[in-house]
């Protein structure tokens, strides 16, 4: 219910965000030197000569009831997101992958080995990833992996096969492969930068608890004390940033994407707000909202698998 | 920006009352090697593939493979060549009579008729169907089909003079029986033409894909087949042109030009083109109705030294009036050397403290310089506000999102800033003629609120009196002459300040042969004057 509440009072933040933002759609789409009546007739069309509340309405009701039509890509709005949601969604997940693989072991032997050259190099690292613009990386990436080594091509999508009802995916190809990795590497190093400190952090503070120092008085080894005991109870923090930063990818896709022509949401968002196509803006800020209300609620009910002392009502 | 073409191509013809009658036929290549696929990077996503409908340079690329032309322009001389029709003869002051070539098909195996050359260009110029490419079919009354192989064009009297602009990828031939079958949408999204390449795939901000047509009636197109992938960052577009992941680049910045010359592997091609990009004022309103202000604008300024910095005279140069020195009529050489305005701080400040003194300048607000955002006119806008600051004016520079800009500067009666207009910087782009300038940029016909392109707001009886009779009269001379005196009058008049042209920029890997790069700015692959090949790896 509250998210219901959230939704309708998004979508009408958003309508209204879409009607401050300066240029009439009908004129941009027109072109330099269209007539008056070409424009008035494209404004007619899409039904911006109408009252804002008939306007709102037509945006939502067409958006959930799958009717709304793109103003310039010439299908439903539902159409166009989902075309380009594969990509992003592979580029997403690889870029979680990744994020997680390299920053949760690196926070766990940085927290081990605190203070060891080892602990060292991955807070630096770390630093590091945070500070460095994701656009700046993915040109370096692509300069060093892509045009001096040639290991890996530059930009763009790969080889991608079209499954039934589910778009198309290049996860599948060598050559999609190839095409992710880069992107993929750009988008995580926020991510990783962040969950390696604050796995280090959250393990730091574990091990300090006396029910660890009371495994180990029990003689428990040590491999079963840090991973039963303490890695556990450090992830509830991490879990939580995790599950904000699914959300977070989508926007994150929005740089990435463009820098490396990569083809999914992210990049559709820019092209729509430069074609003022507040249609497909207006679905895609919804569909990028109610993502990021759901990886909420799921990072909720993980919550109490993690943690079996917290119940919901 | 998308182009505007209102090509005056059949003048000549008409001066000297030919009929045209000329082979269509594509010149051998030596050593082409037919097959292998060719990867173009393109500076923007493609937006529409029906040529009726679409309005971008950049669609262009992919529909003029697509699709063919009634007629082509030779891309030196920009002369009317034939194309789909392989003749011409004009009947009267308004009429042409169009002879097409028999035995070209559609990709779906449909004769292309006079039919389909009629619902083209009648479709394009019914204002019901709402054409963004309408104004360039102004001139034309009606299409009528004589038989299957023949039509006539009819002109407006005023416009008998005036070609078609028929050579036009806007006005690129659709078969009417596919497209009534269809329906607009579908065929925007699917189109079939005549050209020398079939659509194949469209993924959308991904990549466009068009196959050979095997069974091309003009030539065999040399390679299997064309990709079109949009890179929207161009420092991303030059590292893939450099590692070999595209084989065309549609953009180079200036900075990457003389890298990419000494590269091994690389070549960049570089011709003039139809752009030009210019400071307006806006007349309706003091500051900018008041010659001395105009005059202390210029000579703020050493335009030379401020478009060199931006463009090292690479990928633009300055520009002396909006008529590109590519095209005739330019009177380049005259406003170099009697016209332009050298930078004169001196008298700059004692134009504006005279100004300010007289109360022209407004004391209750600064002025501003809009501008689009992008990079090259909002840094040519920075340098200006800067000298005029030094000189004594209150200015700001505003960049704006293109469309608030179009708001602003259309004078649309929603847009209550309007009124605050000052000056701007922006730029058109023509086909090679100087109707195509001089006649949008400064006519009063122009001056419209909400759709003006004339964003001076000049009007002057006598300046439209010799467009109006330069676009009517069928001697080159005379309309030379006319042209010629019309730049000259808005230059001496300063009615804007003609800053700079881009240089038709493309970056190339060595495997591309026979393309030819135009200042129309297209991306032929296939056509009576290229058939473009790659060298096997």
């Amino acid at each position: 219910m509250q998210l219901l509440f959230v939704l309708f009072g998004l979508t009408v933040l958003l309508f209204l965000l879409l009607k401050a933002m300066p240029g009439d759609p009908a004129k941009v789409m027109a072109g330099i030197g269209a007539r008056i009546e070409t424009i008035e007739a494209i404004r007619e069309d899409l039904g911006l000569d109408r009252p804002w509340p008939v306007q709102y309405w037509r945006l939502v009701s067409g958006i959930f009831n799958g009717n709304l039509q793109a103003m310039t890509y010439h299908k439903p709005v539902w159409t166009v997101i989902l075309e380009r949601l594969p990509a992003t969604i592979e580029l997403g997940i690889f870029a979680l992958i990744i994020a997680l693989f390299v920053s949760i072991p690196a926070g766990l032997l940085s927290a081990i080995y605190r203070n060891s050259p080892l602990d060292y190099a991955v807070t630096t690292t770390a630093l590091m990833g945070i500070s460095i613009p994701v656009f700046w990386f993915a040109l370096m990436l692509m300069m060093v992996l892509g045009v001096t080594l040639r290991v890996l091509p530059v930009s763009g999508r790969g080889l991608s096969v079209a499954v039934p009802y589910l778009g198309r995916w290049s996860f599948v190809t060598w050559d999609g492969i190839r095409h992710l990795i880069i992107p993929a590497v750009a988008l995580s190093s926020v991510q990783m930068a962040m969950n390696a400190r604050l796995t280090r952090a959250s393990m730091l503070e574990v091990l300090q608890q006396e029910y660890v120092n009371t495994a180990r008085a029990k003689g428990l080894r040590e491999r079963v004390v840090l991973v039963k005991h303490a890695f556990r109870n450090a992830l509830a923090p991490v879990v939580t940033n995790i599950g904000l930063q699914v959300g977070s990818l989508f926007a994150g896709a929005v740089l990435t994407e463009t820098t490396t022509a990569w083809p999914g949401i992210g990049r559709l968002m820019i092209e729509a707000i430069n074609r003022r196509d507040q249609a497909v803006v207006f679905g895609l800020a919804l569909f990028m909202a109610a993502c990021y209300m759901l990886s909420y609620l799921a990072v909720d009910v993980l919550y109490a698998y993690i943690d079996p002392r917290i119940t919901y009502d | 920006m998308f182009k505007r073409m209102t090509v005056c191509l059949l003048v000549s013809l008409l001066f000297l009352g030919l009929l045209a009658i000329a082979e269509t036929a594509v010149p051998e290549t030596p050593g082409a090697q037919v097959g292998g696929t060719l990867t173009i990077g393109v500076s923007q996503t493609f937006k529409d593939l029906d040529p009726r409908i679409m309005n971008s340079a950049y669609d262009g690329y992919v529909t003029g493979q697509i699709f063919d032309d009634l007629i082509v322009l030779d891309p030196y001389t920009f002369e009317p060549q034939p194309y789909v029709a392989k003749s011409w003869e004009v009947l009267s002051d308004d009429r042409v009579r169009f002879y097409l070539n028999e035995g070209i098909k559609f990709h779906n195996g449909e004769d292309l008729t006079a039919e389909d050359v009629a619902f083209t260009f009648n479709w394009i110029a019914d204002p019901e169907n709402n054409s963004p490419n309408f104004t360039e079919l102004v001139w034309m009354q009606e299409v009528v089909v004589v038989d299957d192989y023949t039509v006539d064009v009819i002109t407006k009297p005023d416009y008998a003079p005036f070609a078609p602009g028929f050579a036009q990828e806007t006005q690129s031939i659709v078969p009417k029986d596919t497209v009534l079958a269809m329906g607009d949408e579908e065929f925007n999204l699917h189109p079939v033409g005549s050209g020398p390449y079939k659509f194949e795939e469209w993924k959308t901000g991904e990549s466009l894909t068009i196959v050979r047509n095997e069974d091309y009636w003009l030539t065999y197109p040399n390679l299997d087949r064309v990709v079109y992938r949009p890179i929207p960052e161009l420092s991303v577009m030059m590292l893939e042109l450099e590692a070999g992941g595209i084989d065309i680049a549609d953009n180079m910045p200036a900075q990457d030009v003389v890298r990419f010359q000494e590269m091994t592997g690389r070549s960049v091609a570089q011709c003039p083109s139809m752009f030009c990009a210019y400071m307006f004022f806006n007349l309706q309103h003091a500051p900018g109705n008041d010659p001395r202000f105009r005059e202390a604008v210029y000579r703020s300024t050493n335009i030379d030294a401020a478009v060199f910095s931006i463009f090292q005279n690479l990928t633009g140069v300055r520009s002396y009036g909006c008529v590109p020195p590519a095209i005739w009529a330019n009177d380049v050489p005259y406003l170099r050397d009697n016209v332009a305005l050298e930078e004169d701080d001196a008298r700059s400040k004692r134009l504006i403290a005279e100004l300010k003194a007289d109360g022209v300048i407004p004391e209750d607000r600064p002025l501003t310089v809009y501008c689009p955002l992008d990079p090259r006119r909002t840094q040519i806008a920075t340098i200006i506000a800067t000298n005029l600051i030094e000189n004594g004016l209150n200015v700001i520079v505003q960049p704006l999102d293109w469309g608030p800009y179009l708001d602003l500067a259309y004078r649309s009666e929603s847009d209550p800033t309007a009124a605050e207009l000052d000056m701007g910087i922006i730029g058109w782009s023509g086909g090679p003629d100087p109707h195509d300038f001089l006649y949008y940029l400064f006519d009063s016909d122009n001056a419209t609120v909400g759709s003006a392109d004339n964003l001076s707001w000049y009007q002057d009886p006598e300046f439209d009196a010799w467009i109006k009779e330069a676009d009517t009269t069928l001697d080159t001379a005379r309309r030379e002459e006319l042209y010629v005196k019309a730049q000259r009058k808005v230059y001496e008049e300063i009615i804007n300040i003609p800053l700079y042209h881009y240089i038709e920029t493309r970056g190339l890997n060595d495997r591309v042969q026979g393309f030819l790069i135009s200042p129309l700015s297209e991306m032929h692959i296939c056509d009576p004057y290229h058939n473009v090949w790659v060298k096997s790896s």
